[in-house]
């Protein structure tokens, strides 16, 4: 079973209005455990919808999303209506176990924002905290921590993204945007996420500051084992890092597979207002002009071990 | 022989801390000169001063030392009246990185109408300027929409639309493709080439994306306040090692010539911007090894 799966979500706003707008249509997905997946589709396409429902931000409008198998969405009233034939609550009395659900339901709604931790798109806007120190540390202050065990996830989280250690007393707002962005990342990191979920986390960074940020994150995936949910613009990134490739197009899932499989269908994807990598574009011409050499390529390593067979 | 429409001297900024302390510079020293009809992209990593050079040629931050001369006029050589303001922010258009940032009015024609508005142009001629600013970004048909419910591409071609309302000789592009999708970008950057080859409007995209800089006929690198290379775009991307060093990168087709060359792979030529380009350059060394000889 994976860890998180899709079934037959629909998301759709201002629902009963004139402005009434399907952001997700019987989306059905399951995503590979321990792997990167890479959502990409054009802006209003239902990307960050779908990251928002993933952790429980926003709650699907039909179907469910499962985290192990378990509908995180699950209310106190759907759990009492069946708790006689629910071995964990059967032998309670009918108010332990009324009690006993609502406790369940709350512990596991806090502990899903802990568990499947989402970096939202240009998390930067979202630190508040007087201190890089304090922004850090209130994901595991909220997870009830010890004061040391807290200091040290703070202090390995920072490390790990990259934070430097004398910025700990400044106030984020002092730090330039690459810099928020390493804190806000490290804030995420610091409660150990099963399933990281980042929204475009290159957006708006420099070079540098892009494949540094991805170079951490396919870390953290390597070092933890765990699930990540990429969603990005660059079809390069992608092509580059992701063991998975998913493109959602008007709210629905059109293509998805290896990023292989998805990249090939290039006329496809510029239809629906994609792109392919460069590089696979530049091994496209060479192939129409002639040249002997597969266009199923799509980093510059692939590329340059192809070309030097035959240059 | 096109005239300079924008020259710099040794043009400097310092921002001030919160206590009234100058903090070390942002600029050192940027001397340039921009010509009228020019299309220049001006590239550097997170804090290098690309944001600020920008800024200073909007007069949004006021030069601390050094020239700058606009349109002929010396901005560091009198003092700054909102006159002289005003008459500047009229040549010299902005449009910024965040579409929901820059629109101000609920009807798409009215938040295009601003601009001209406040610089008290007659309302029928506000009339022709509006249809035509919107025509020419390809938005016509979404005159009486409601900005908010566009696509983040749509929002940002309306705020181009608003700036060409004012008629600028010269629009600044501050990283205004970065939160948009590839179509989006896409439909930004053709409404940029369009303004600059039709209309001769002077272009400065300032941007993070290498293959947007590829487009631009000449390309400024600035690093740690200074600038670092001037050059075309097949001339910045020789320079792979230098651009590395200051966070930036080449496009990936680049990066293909240097790798092939370093593992000794023969290709000659000097197209390093575009896809077509370093395509050429690679079938010119296939041939001259012998492939397709058929030709």
């Amino acid at each position: 079973m994976s860890k998180i799966t899709l079934d037959h979500v629909s998301y759709v706003y201002s629902k009963g209005t004139p402005y009434e707008q399907k952001a997700l249509d019987d989306v059905s997905l399951s995503i590979r455990d321990h792997c990167i997946t890479g959502i990409i589709g054009h802006t209003g396409s239902g990307k960050s919808t779908m990251m928002q429902l993933l952790n429980g931000l926003a709650a699907p409008t039909s179907g469910k999303v499962l985290l192990d198998g378990y509908d995180v969405n699950t209310t106190f009233e759907d759990l009492f209506a069946q708790w006689k034939s629910l071995p964990k609550y059967e032998n309670l009395s009918k108010s332990a176990a009324k009690k006993a659900i609502k406790k369940d339901i709350k512990d596991f709604r806090r502990r899903l924002c802990f568990r499947v931790g989402l970096v939202m798109q240009y998390p930067e806007y979202q630190l508040f905290e007087e201190t890089v120190y304090k922004d850090i540390a209130f994901g595991p202050q909220n997870m009830g921590l010890s004061e040391e065990e807290i200091r040290e996830r703070v202090m390995e989280a920072a490390a790990f993204s990259g934070v430097e250690p004398e910025w700990m007393e400044k106030s984020p707002f002092d730090l330039s945007g690459g810099q928020k962005r390493r804190v806000a990342l490290a804030g995420v990191i610091a409660m150990r996420p099963e399933v990281l979920v980042l929204d475009e986390p290159g957006a708006g960074l420099d070079p540098r500051g892009r494949n540094s940020i991805f170079e951490k994150i396919v870390h953290y995936q390597k070092t933890t084992g765990s699930t990540v949910l990429i969603v990005s613009h660059s079809m390069e990134d992608m092509a580059r890092l992701c063991d998975d490739v998913v493109v959602l197009y008007r709210a629905k899932i059109v293509k998805q597979g290896s990023g292989r499989e998805v990249f090939s269908h290039a006329d496809e994807l510029s239809k629906i207002g994609l792109d392919i990598p460069q590089i696979t574009r530049l091994l496209q011409m060479l192939k129409e002009k002639g040249m002997p050499i597969s266009d199923d390529i799509y980093t510059v390593d692939e590329a340059v071990a192809a070309l030097k067979q035959i240059l | 022989m096109s005239e300079s429409f924008i020259h710099t001297e040794n043009l400097c900024f310092s921002y001030t801390d919160s206590e009234g302390k100058k903090e070390s510079p942002a600029l050192k020293g940027i001397s340039v000169d921009i010509k009228k009809g020019e299309y220049v992209a001006v590239l550097g990593h997170n804090g290098s001063g690309k944001s600020t050079f920008a800024k200073l040629l909007n007069l949004i931050l006021e030069p601390t030392e050094g020239r700058l001369v606009i349109d002929g006029v010396d901005l560091t050589a009198q003092e700054l009246t909102d006159e002289l303001i005003l008459q500047l922010r009229r040549k010299v258009g902005m449009v910024f990185q965040n579409p929901d940032n820059q629109l101000v009015a609920t009807i798409v024609e009215e938040d295009v109408a601003f601009g001209p508005e406040n610089l008290g142009i007659p309302q029928n001629e506000i009339r022709i300027r509006v249809d035509e600013a919107l025509a020419s970004v390809g938005m016509s048909e979404y005159a009486t929409h409601e900005p908010h419910r566009l696509s983040g591409g749509q929002k940002q071609r309306i705020a181009i639309a608003g700036v060409i309302a004012m008629m600028p000789q010269c629009i600044v592009f501050d990283e205004s493709t970065a939160m948009l999708d590839p179509s989006g970008r896409r439909e930004v950057l053709d409404a940029i080439r369009m303004l600059n080859r039709d209309f001769g409007i002077t272009v400065l995209n300032i941007t993070h994306y290498m293959n947007e800089a590829a487009l631009a006929d000449r390309v400024l690198v600035i690093n740690d306040g200074t600038l670092l290379l001037d050059g075309t775009p097949d001339e910045i991307f020789a320079q792979q090692a230098l651009l590395k060093k200051v966070g930036l990168e080449v496009p990936q087709c680049a990066e293909l010539i240097y790798a092939l060359r370093k593992a000794g792979v023969r290709i000659e030529g000097e197209a390093l911007s575009t896809p077509e380009g370093c395509a050429e350059m690679i079938l010119r060394a296939y041939r001259n090894k012998g492939g397709l000889s058929h030709e």
